[in-house]
């Protein structure tokens, strides 16, 4: 099975090491994971903002570019809703609308791909630290990915799981949600960030990158000890990465 | 930028800053969302319930002319009157005519959004006609000159000690904040007003077409003394309130309730239509229903929003929704406020004017997952969006944003251009010591947030250093 | 003035029908019609379980004569005052027992005044599913279910039906719908939760409703 990757745009620009790690955990599995470099982005800035009609053709692009691939799999849920849920009615007068629906139905948030395409949970990972998971909205309403990233992460060796209050409530990003109501955003988030300092945990992780972007910002502005982390960058961490670090280390001493 | 707007704005920071006023908001809103929580045990299959209402408001909708003739012709036979307001001023205009002419010089009224959408209580006191909320929350609203907060909670934003303070002063019979104290003057006070009012007036939470009966559903009592009480009874409900038979009821009373407050039913499920019959032994003489349009026709043409008016006014998704949560229903600064009051009030009150309350939200779609007649929520939203890009005021800035950002994304090279420009100005904004100046490339954001770091590259550009190798 | 016929009616209708030469989409039935509330099997375990949730009294008595007995017991611990009874041949046989300590008003006489310690009346029927009390009109009037502090229903467990469907079913093949302008089902007494949320009972109906459930 070849895999075509779709990376967010703001992923492409802004957090490499989001693609970086879902590429090393396909990989790890035995996928052949390629790139499609004419992507650019889902259209989902504009949709979101009403402007449908110049969403309408960067839309159309990405159907094109993506157009022969077998499998697509995505870094993001709500990228992945967008091409999977709203495709259909942004493209409804369209040439392309049932592309739309043909490539709708292969495209897949990583994972939702792990889970239910793979049907993994077990990804050889190791991460002995505390984490909490944040359940993303269009992850958890339009995908409908609630126990499966959890599974995943209660498969990982020493990792340990906790729930923080309120882990289904919206962090508040909302995309220009935040920069246009800033201050309802921003309280939203604290509340988040909060709850995630509340549970105990060292690292707070989910299936969108935005999510974490926001999230990660109001942690540092509130100097606080929770870290942000994309759920690849834990199931890309393992055993032995991890000992070639402490033995880095011990080497580093040792001099 | 609308005044609308500008005042929502405004509201809205002072009260996403007031963490006391979210604390007791946060303890309310949590109160309703367990209760229902346990309300939707008691169902055997609560998406079934879902499914089912939205079937019937469905098929009440979709034949409305059909419902409301039948409802309109079993009024008629029972002996009670039906008038058609097109908008506020004929409804209100209905009734002020009515009271004026019955020598009518108080009204009670039993809570209705409805009465508070066409403004009925400034209209009343315009000809001198005494106007009495009589539902608790309501009335103590109603004492302190203020709208209601929320759908089914009025009074929710007030502590024990603010309203003991309230009654002292205007009632003057109490001097504690004992909640059953406090019920109890308010029994008092009104009782007085129930028993020496001519008129009284009720909203219907369901016009039943096959009865030609009203339905209300409450806890207090008050619309039953509202309704039962005074000579004349008047009933105000929009259009959309039909449903086709008595027999619905024995689903969307418990729907209600359990949406509403989490109850598995309320209390008093009341059904009354036309006049009292000549061997009974109390009732109104007169029987007045007033259908109201203001706009509802306007959103039935719209095939793809018809469902709005499935809404039954559980209010269930105002407590679900995240940002209602932050700032509280007056911040909304309109009759229906929440999610529902946001895909609404554009429609009813024009788009320019409200469609900042479309983009009031992060689209997290808690609201259409708990609605119980399964109106698509938050895609409503964004097809309010879509039309106040296609029909209203939009900042030029955006609208030139977005022709550039899409000319970008139509082509690999400008992408990764685009890309490298923003890394390059966060990296200059960082080394300048920009963030939160008027120079920071990041304008709003750096309010709540510390800087991302930039990255060196792209992945795109990582990827084709390495073909992705590791 | 009270007219039905007027041009708004005309336009609205008019903008109705021209709406709805298009239908709205709808969201789709689940493949198998689903069981929406578990049948009820106990009717009268259930009734009583309801009755506890919600708050209301319910005493049962092995036949009709035990139930006028017992509401003697009741109208004793009551303050003094007026009884408010619906007017109906059974009743009129029990208020012998009870009018040796309480002054009487009958419904035919008028609505219930103010200063009525308790109403007495019969009802349409009891509905396990809620615990609830369905009266009408007939039930002695509106007021006779609202205006005191204790509202008593005399019922037997011929009166009990599984479930609100079962109800109203009844109420609308019975004529109890047309013959009546005004029906209501009780569950539970009055009360608010309007102040902090905090529930109080007893609010503008009856502070406490008791029902007698005869088994004969």
């Amino acid at each position: 099975m070849k895999i075509s990757l779709f990376i967010p745009c703001f992923v492409d620009h802004l957090m490499p090491e989001v693609g970086l790690d879902t590429v090393h955990v396909l990989r790890r599995l035995g996928y052949d994971v390629d790139f499609p470099r004419d992507q650019t982005c889902c259209g989902q800035p504009a949709f979101n903002s009403g402007y449908w009609g110049d969403a309408r053709p960067v839309a159309e692009r990405f159907l094109q570019v993506f157009s022969s691939a077998e499998v697509i799999v995505c870094p993001s849920g709500s990228c992945t809703t967008m091409v999977r849920n709203f495709y259909p009615q942004l493209l409804a007068d369209s040439p392309m609308k049932e592309k739309a629906i043909e490539v709708g139905r292969k495209v897949f948030e990583f994972s939702e791909f792990l889970s239910r395409v793979a049907k993994t949970a077990d990804v050889g990972a190791a991460f002995p630290h505390r984490v909490t998971y944040h359940d993303a909205c269009h992850a958890l309403r339009e995908l409908r990915l609630k126990q499966e990233p959890r599974q995943l992460l209660r498969h990982v060796r020493g990792l340990e799981l906790v729930e923080m209050p309120y882990s289904e409530e919206c962090c508040g990003f909302g995309g220009t949600f935040a920069t246009k109501f800033a201050m309802i955003s921003g309280a939203m988030g604290n509340a988040k960030a909060g709850n995630a300092e509340v549970s105990g945990a060292e690292y707070i992780t989910s299936t969108d990158p935005s999510c974490l972007l926001h999230i990660d910002g109001i942690l540092r502005r509130r100097n606080s000890k929770v870290r942000t982390i994309y759920l690849a960058g834990i199931l890309a961490q393992t055993a032995s990465a991890a000992e070639r670090r402490a033995g880095a280390v011990a080497t580093e001493t040792a001099r | 930028m609308s005044t609308a707007s500008r005042e929502f704005l405004r509201r809205a920071a002072e009260k996403s800053a007031d963490l006391n006023h979210r604390e007791i908001l946060r303890r309310v809103v949590d109160n309703c969302n367990t209760s229902m929580d346990s309300g939707r045990l008691r169902f055997a299959n609560w998406e079934a319930a879902r499914q089912r209402c939205h079937e019937i408001k469905w098929e009440a909708l979709n034949n409305l002319d059909r419902y409301l003739l039948e409802f309109e012709q079993r009024v008629k036979d029972r002996g009670g009157y039906v008038f058609w307001a097109e908008n506020s001023a004929e409804a209100c205009g209905y009734i002020t005519d009515l009271a004026i002419s019955r020598g009518v010089h108080k009204v009670v009224k039993s809570k209705s959004m409805v009465a508070e959408e066409i403004h009925l209580g400034p209209a009343l006191e315009k000809v001198g006609i005494e106007d009495i909320e009589t539902d608790l929350g309501e009335f103590i609203v109603q004492l302190r000159k203020e709208a209601p907060y929320h759908i089914v909670s009025p009074a929710m934003h007030l502590t024990r000690k603010d309203i003991a303070a309230l009654f002292k002063e205007k009632l003057g019979d109490i001097d504690t904040d004992d909640p059953q104290e406090l019920v109890a003057a308010a029994r008092r006070a009104l009782r007085r007003a129930f028993f020496s009012a001519e008129m009284g007036i009720s909203g219907a939470n369901f016009l039943v077409a096959d009865a030609g009966m009203i339905a209300l559903t409450t806890n207090e009592g008050n619309a039953r003394l509202c309704t039962s009480v005074p000579r004349i009874h008047v009933a105000i409900a929009g259009i959309e309130k039909v449903i086709p038979r008595l027999q619905d009821l024995a689903l969307f009373w418990p729907v209600l309730a359990t949406a509403g407050t989490g109850q598995p039913i309320t209390c008093y499920n009341t059904l009354t239509g036309g006049p009292r019959k000549p061997n009974e032994v109390d009732g109104p003489e007169e029987f007045h229903v007033v259908l109201l349009d203001n706009g509802r026709s306007e959103l039935l043409a719209d095939a793809e929003r018809r469902d709005v008016l499935h809404c039954i006014r559980c209010g269930a998704c105002l407590n679900a929704c995240p940002v209602y949560r932050t700032v509280g229903g007056h911040t909304y600064g309109t009759t229906y406020q929440g999610p529902i009051g946001s895909v609404l009030t554009p429609h009813l009150r024009g788009l320019n004017e409200f469609q900042h309350l479309s983009y009031a939200s992060s689209l997290c779609g808690a609201c259409t997952d708990v609605c119980p007649v399964k109106i698509d929520l938050h895609h409503h939203l964004l097809e309010n969006r879509r039309d106040a890009v296609r029909s209203a005021d939009r900042p030029f800035t955006e609208r030139i944003g977005f022709k550039i950002w899409r000319w970008a994304m139509q082509s690999e090279g400008r992408f990764a251009l685009a890309g490298w420009f923003a890394r390059a100005a966060m990296r200059i904004a960082h080394s300048m010591k920009l963030e939160g100046t008027a120079l920071d490339p990041l304008g709003p954001w750096s309010k709540n947030h510390a800087s991302p770091a930039a990255p060196k590259r792209s992945f795109r550009a990582l990827w084709g250093k390495a073909n992705g190798a590791d | 003035m009270a007219q039905t016929e007027s041009a708004s009616r005309d336009k609205i209708l008019a903008r109705i029908r021209a709406a709805l030469r298009e239908p709205a989409p709808r969201h789709e039935p689940a493949s198998q019609p689903k069981t929406i509330f578990a049948p009820v099997t106990e009717a009268l375990a259930r009734f009583q379980k309801e009755c506890a949730t919600n708050i209301t009294e319910c005493i049962v008595t092995p036949n009709r004569r035990a139930s006028a007995s017992a509401v003697k017991d009741v109208l004793a611990s009551i303050p003094p005052g007026d009884v408010f009874v619906q007017d109906s041949p059974e009743l009129r046989q029990f208020a012998e027992e009870w009018s040796k300590d309480r002054s009487i008003q009958w419904s035919s006489e008028g609505p219930p005044r103010e200063s009525s310690q308790a109403t007495i009346t019969a009802c349409e029927a009891l509905v396990a599913q809620t615990g609830s009390v369905l009266v009408s009109a007939a039930c002695g009037g509106r007021g006779a279910s609202v205006v005191a502090p204790v509202h008593i229903v005399i019922a037997t467990v011929d009166e009990l039906v599984p479930d609100l469907d079962a109800a109203l079913a009844s109420v609308l093949e019975r004529g109890i719908v047309s013959v009546n302008s005004y029906l209501c089902l009780i569950t539970g007494s009055s009360r608010t939760a309007d102040i902090e949320k905090i529930l109080v009972m007893g609010a503008h109906g009856p502070r406490r409703l008791i029902v007698f459930l005869s088994l004969a």
